[in-house]
């Protein structure tokens, strides 16, 4: 038997470790790392599709949704099949990033990161992601991040431009510091009102998958320590001085350590799914929903099928599609009192 | 005359432009007459005499937190910045 004919490793991030900055002890950190991905999205996407070819050791992609047809035109690892199967986007990614990378460890995660499982889904991560379309989400990983003292990538993206910055806990200011608040429902623009451009996310998603590489493989003089800017459409391109924003604001979660997010005292759980005309509701239950009991149930009221990962279901122009875990997404309103009502209805209390 | 970038949510409360020319020392100054020219853009940027504390101001690359916020001296040439939140993603 000869040893070299099993393959190295490494082989297959060649092209990577020929890079001198990050070299083969870097590729090697990166194929021990674990990641957190909050979010398969637009972004989540793309941050999945560089990290698991990069050879990131564990990856770990949470995500509450399922996929849509207009999600395609920029969330790269979904296609049709996916959206005629009912997959929910963590699955899907998951299947896809197998065949790209079987040598690294995905686990998907089907669920909506609240308080409850926040330090739970992050605490054994080095890094956590941010893939998420909302402040709400985003406030809560950063609460959880700077407790637990692990650094995170924050982005957004709407029509051409987007945000990122490097959040490295106790040595950068985190995200309270830098936006104290989010902006009101109303007064900010989303992808659903604003639009959003494919490569407006694929660029800043790129910005944090090259920042996430350095954080795992240990190079952190390389990091960015400024808020970046980009607009794709006017080329502009920014970095904004932020680092003077460190210990100088009066920052509840950083400097007094009040994480008002992870402690549930801020963020609901039920929330208009801004645009979508649809609501999701959160009810936790200790144990998974029984589909084919509930089909069973529901098939005299309204039109319904269900695989593994969902049940859908139609009635009186709602279409309800429920998770195991409880949780809801119900379409065809965007009052979230009438969408609890419809859900105690025909979900259950 | 020191210019203010105007955001792509505020631009519509801006006439539809993206820098608008305004006189002053400071950055309260600079803001109060963006303000005088396009009232709409007042009461977004401003909760009473406060800054609403999810819109950030910049003079040219640097926040005015750790300067002297709404003090901030302004010259001639200087950009003042409006940075919403990006939401989305």
């Amino acid at each position: 038997m000869s040893a070299a004919l099993t393959p190295d490793p490494l082989d297959r991030y060649s092209r990577q470790v020929r890079f001198p900055a990050l070299g083969e002890e870097g590729q090697r950190a990166l194929m021990n790392s674990r990641v957190t991905l909050c979010g398969c999205g637009a972004l989540g996407t793309v941050l999945a599709n560089h990290l698991a070819r990069a050879g990131v050791g564990h990856l770990r992609i949470i995500d509450r949704d399922f996929i849509e047809t207009h999600n395609l035109q920029r969330q790269i690892l979904f296609d049709e099949q996916d959206v005629a199967d009912n997959l929910p986007k963590a699955e899907a990614a998951a299947r896809k990033l197998r065949r790209i990378n079987s040598t690294i460890e995905i686990e998907p995660v089907v669920t909506d990161i609240d308080h409850t499982n926040a330090l739970a889904l992050m605490g054994d991560a080095d890094l956590i992601l941010d893939g998420t379309d909302n402040f709400e989400t985003r406030y809560l990983i950063n609460d959880a991040a700077v407790k637990l003292g692990k650094p995170w990538i924050f982005g957004g993206v709407i029509g051409s431009e987007g945000q990122t910055m490097t959040i490295l806990p106790g040595e950068t200011p985190c995200l309270r510091c830098v936006i104290e608040t989010a902006p009101p429902p109303g007064m900010t623009p989303t992808c659903e009102t604003a639009g959003v451009l494919g490569p407006a996310v694929a660029i800043i998603a790129s910005f944090e998958a090259v920042e996430a590489i350095k954080v795992l493989a240990g190079k952190k003089e390389a990091l960015n320590r400024d808020l970046i800017m980009v607009d794709i459409w006017d080329w502009t391109f920014r970095q904004l001085k932020i680092s003077g924003l460190f210990g100088k604001v009066d920052c509840p979660c950083c400097k007094h350590r009040k994480f008002e997010w992870l402690e549930g005292e801020m963020g609901s759980h039920t929330t208009a799914l801004c645009g979508r005309n649809a609501v999701q509701v959160a009810s936790r239950r200790p144990e998974p929903l029984q589909f084919p009991e509930m089909a069973e149930r529901l098939k005299g009221v309204g039109e319904v099928r269900h695989n593994a990962f969902m049940l859908r279901f139609a009635t009186e122009g709602y279409e309800f599609t429920v998770f195991p875990d409880g949780r809801a997404i119900i379409k065809g309103t965007n009052d979230i009192a009438k969408a609890k009502t419809l859900y105690s209805q025909f979900v259950g209390a | 005359m020191p210019v203010v970038r105007i955001p792509t949510p505020l631009r519509p409360q801006a006439a539809g432009q993206d820098k608008v020319e305004a006189s002053g020392a400071t950055v309260g100054e600079v803001l109060a007459d963006l303000g005088r020219q396009h009232p709409a853009i007042q009461e977004r940027l401003f909760d009473g005499a406060e800054i609403r504390r999810f819109v950030n101001i910049y003079v040219n690359n640097e926040d005015v937190r750790y300067l002297e916020d709404l003090e901030t001296p302004v010259a001639e040439k200087d950009e003042v910045s409006i940075i919403p939140a990006v939401a989305g993603g």
